[in-house]
């Protein structure tokens, strides 16, 4: 530190100056260009990879020429679209999805109910950690047999299935976010008289959610293959199965084109989930609120 | 108990005797022992003392947050037993604004949460507030888009709206830079000639308690227990030679640190 030091340095002289005004820089800031732009949007480098992989698919399956082990891509378009234009795969999807938000629904009132328990007294949260730890690892189609037998076939086994396989990871993220909460934040809340589930919702939900989401991402992809899986196992529900059996029933058909038309379907519904519906949700709300980069 | 009228001679929040003990995983902690002092209405009562006299703590159980294991505190007359708005409370951390409500957002929603108060009249005096603390223009930014002195003064704005009995503050100012500090200690000063409202204010710095305090008590550490009261005089700190100001300085620093066999300053 030779702060002090003044002999040691020699004295420079003091000024004072007046700083060029904002307006005569210029500059400060210049719109990006259109390439830059799209460049930034993760939907147009996406839908890039997405384009990369067909185009592999298709010069693959060409050079192969073998349709009944791998139809090409277009070979895959063209039944699609006769399919959706017979009217034929709109009602499966219609099937599949209608089981998948019964089953999700069920799991997110169940993961509620505990996670609820949970927080308000320990014996609830050592109910819920004994419950999660329990059948949290148990593969949802491996209750497909007990359910058969319970509920016979047809809609109630596997909406029992999707409940099982949509609860325990819902309620580890919501349970986890809810305990890590800021204490801060805790203090706020009851600073404004706030308690019971008022408090839950104004305070908690809000501030866990980042973990909420990803509970419920992880949630819906657990029950979106849980329920292909078990339709593929059955899946019949007076004459018209879902998604799942569509795939099953065109490979017996040696339909193969059909077989991937389905798997695809599977595939884009997946995407439009997760990139569409889950990320507009994110964009409304933590990335809006700062929570996440 | 019957509605009490509070003169200005009259203690209108009450600490008595006050022990507070807390529980870590293997000790049992005793914060502050035996802790007296009374505040009056309008007053600004600073708790000054070193890290680890219980300041904080004591704080906490006046909002509510955790009770006394020997002694009582009162506001008004009546106990203290659970945290509520007539004692709002502003924080160190700059996350105490929930993040995900805007500016105004904010300080509505803790005017409406304990359905004290209509939307329609809570957003008018949300922005009354707001223009207070000069942040109307950014009544509709989220927290996280704001600077740290910002997100402080938002904070008291929320408190100020909630018009509470008293308003505890917790070092709200310890995490900012000197010169944001020291603006947002003008301001404060500012706020109160405005309204009047009665604060107890936490903090370790010296010159903070003497800048914004009528009163000071003097804490020692581990466990805390009140040393001093003391009284700022601010006819006479208005001199320009701040002699009154070094003095005090002085004396407070001997009383907290007189057990010390020496001291810097």
């Amino acid at each position: 530190m030779g702060g002090k030091n003044l002999a040691l340095t020699e004295l420079r002289a003091e000024y004072e100056r007046e700083v060029v005004a904002p307006v005569e820089i210029g500059n400060l800031q210049r719109s990006l260009s259109l390439w830059e732009k799209l460049w930034d949007s993760g939907a147009v480098r996406k839908l890039l990879i997405l384009i990369v992989l067909a185009t592999i698919w298709q010069v693959y399956a060409t050079r192969l020429d073998n349709p009944l082990m791998l139809p090409t891509f277009f070979d895959m378009l063209v039944a699609l679209s006769q399919m959706f234009l017979s009217g034929e795969l709109l009602a499966k999807i219609d099937t599949s999805l209608r089981v998948l938000l019964l089953g999700y629904g069920g799991g997110i009132v169940v993961a509620t109910v505990l996670t609820i328990l949970a927080i308000r007294n320990r014996l609830g949260t050592d109910l819920l950690e004994t419950l999660t730890a329990m059948f949290n690892p148990l593969p949802a189609i491996a209750l497909l047999p007990l359910a058969l037998l319970w509920f016979g076939l047809g809609l109630p086994s596997i909406i029992f299935v999707l409940i099982h396989a949509v609860t325990w990871p819902i309620a580890l993220n919501v349970y986890s976010g809810f305990t890590g909460v800021s204490n801060t934040l805790r203090m706020v809340g009851q600073n404004y008289g706030l308690t019971g589930l008022g408090f839950i919702w104004n305070i908690l939900v809000p501030a866990a959610f980042p973990q909420i989401l990803t509970g419920l991402k992880v949630g819906w992809a657990f029950a979106w293959r849980t329920l292909i899986a078990s339709e593929l196992v059955f899946g019949v529900n007076s004459g018209s199965g879902g998604l799942g059996w569509f795939i099953f029933e065109k490979k017996n058909q040696l339909e193969i084109a059909s077989v991937f038309a389905g798997l695809f379907v599977v595939i884009v519904i997946g995407i439009f989930v997760e990139n569409g519906l889950f990320k507009l949700i994110e964009d409304k709300t933590i990335t809006r609120w700062g929570m996440k980069s | 108990m019957p509605a009490q009228n509070t003169p200005i001679s009259e203690s209108f929040l009450d600490v008595q005797n006050v022990t507070l003990q807390y529980k870590t995983k293997e000790y049992l902690v005793t914060a502050t022992y035996r802790v007296n002092f009374q505040v009056y209405q309008s007053e600004r009562l600073i708790l000054l003392g070193p890290s680890g006299c219980g300041k904080s703590t004591l704080l906490k159980a006046i909002g509510g947050y955790l009770q006394p294991t020997e002694g009582v505190i009162r506001l008004e007359g009546r106990e203290i037993v659970k945290p509520g708005p007539d004692r709002g409370m502003v924080f160190q951390e700059f996350e105490q604004l929930l993040p995900w409500k805007t500016v105004l957002e904010n300080v509505v929603f803790a005017l409406t949460a304990g359905r004290r108060m209509p939307l329609h009249e809570a957003k008018d005096q949300a922005e009354y507030y707001l223009e207070k603390v000069n942040l109307i223009k950014f009544a509709h930014s989220y927290p996280h888009t704001l600077s740290g002195g910002m997100k402080q003064r938002v904070a008291i704005a929320r408190c100020l709206a909630l018009q509470s009995k008293v308003i505890l503050m917790d070092e709200p100012f310890a995490a900012l830079d000197a010169l944001t500090r020291q603006k947002m200690q003008e301001e404060l000063l500012e706020l109160w000639s405005g309204s009047h409202f009665t604060l107890v204010f936490v903090t370790h710095s010296i010159e903070e308690a003497i800048l914004l305090g009528t009163r000071i008590v003097l804490l020692s550490p581990h466990p805390g227990q009140v040393k001093a009261e003391l009284n700022i005089d601010w006819d006479r700190l208005d001199d320009p030679g701040q002699q009154e100001f070094k003095e005090l300085r002085d004396r407070i620093h001997r009383i907290l640190f007189k057990d010390q066999i020496e001291y810097v300053i």
